[in-house]
């Protein structure tokens, strides 16, 4: 092998493992906030939660996300408590994850920079109860990284999280979430 | 006559009483993390091992409390700076995946910008559990988190 194609080769050994290493995007950092308040309460009922790992296998259109039921935060440490305590029952489910799909993947080009609507549905564990869930988000693409946003609602009843009739005024059943998140690429 | 005057005055001093209380619970805030004390104090990696040894006894030991509060001594593997501003400072050995991730306090962040791969810190936090992920490497998260001491 003379010296340029080696090079050549070189180059294409590189390309490759560039591209295979840039299947895999992640974060640890990604954010989630929902808000379940009803008009007529006169304290808002929503919480943050800062430390969402999620990952997106941009060849298959895998998705997935966990997220930690203790680490949301809200305004009030009462609130924080009974949501841990009485709603989410924290101790007892720890842990929610989403696994699902991009079903419309290969209408998203990962390697051009832009924003794309990405359908997605799979299955979600909350409170120990696992439902279908579907929902049209984006991904956009920045500087070859894609950034995520997504919002959905689910009902807290089909996750088998009852509200006392005394504060039923306050919190509605209907919870509107919102997803984001900036991913890296995933090395190794 | 005297008891009676007693237990008339009673009344609106417990009323007023358990009045404040509620009032004050309800707008009670989360702890900061600089002015606690806490449940234990802990290496990093000694941490990483409880949850890794046996996942739902950690879960039961930590999570079953309203909040547990950790001192975690151990060697920054990373500071990580989000899109929106917000700093995790990322404690452990460097020669594995598995990290304690300290999530800073949204009144804490400016404490972040000083610390560099490999210092020695001491971080105060509320435990959230753990995620375990073989592709990811897994991780204690921490919360609300505050650097107690660093060099």
């Amino acid at each position: 092998m003379n010296r340029k194609n080696f090079s050549v080769l070189l180059v294409l050994v590189m390309a490759g493992t560039l591209l295979h290493a840039q299947e895999k995007f992640y974060t640890k950092t990604g954010k989630i906030f929902f808000k379940c308040t009803k008009a007529s309460s006169p304290e808002k009922i929503e919480g943050t939660n800062k430390s969402i790992t999620c990952v997106i296998d941009t060849k298959t259109g895998n998705i997935q996300f966990a997220v930690l039921m203790k680490g949301f935060e809200f305004d009030r440490a009462l609130m924080q408590e009974h949501f841990n305590e009485n709603y989410i029952e924290s101790d007892k489910f720890p842990k929610s994850e989403f696994k699902g799909l991009i079903t419309n993947n290969s209408e998203i080009n990962y390697a051009k920079d832009g924003s794309y609507p990405a359908k997605v549905k799979g299955s979600l564990l909350i409170h120990g109860e696992t439902r279908t869930i579907e929902t049209t988000g984006t991904i956009s693409v920045k500087a070859g990284k894609p950034v995520i946003n997504a919002t959905f609602q689910v009902l807290l009843s089909d996750y088998k999280i009852s509200i006392p009739s005394l504060v039923s005024d306050k919190i509605s059943n209907t919870v509107d979430i919102t997803i984001d998140g900036a991913l890296d690429p995933l090395k190794g | 006559m005297k008891r009676k005057k007693v237990i008339l005055l009673s009344v609106p001093v417990l009323l007023l009483l358990s009045g404040w209380y509620g009032y004050s619970e309800y707008n009670r805030r989360n702890k900061d993390m600089s002015a606690v004390t806490v449940d234990l104090s802990v290496t990093a990696t000694d941490l990483i091992k409880k949850f890794e040894a046996d996942e739902t006894a950690a879960d039961k030991f930590f999570l079953t409390k309203k909040e547990f509060i950790v001192e975690v001594k151990g060697n920054v593997k990373e500071v990580k700076k989000d899109e929106k501003g917000y700093y995790t400072i990322v404690l452990g050995d460097t020669t594995t995946m598995s990290s304690v991730r300290c999530s800073m306090d949204t009144t804490h962040q400016d404490e972040a910008t000083a610390i560099k791969a490999g210092n020695a810190v001491i971080v105060h936090g509320a435990i959230t559990g753990f995620n375990k992920d073989e592709l990811l490497g897994s991780d204690v998260i921490l919360n609300r988190c505050v650097i107690y001491k660093s060099n």
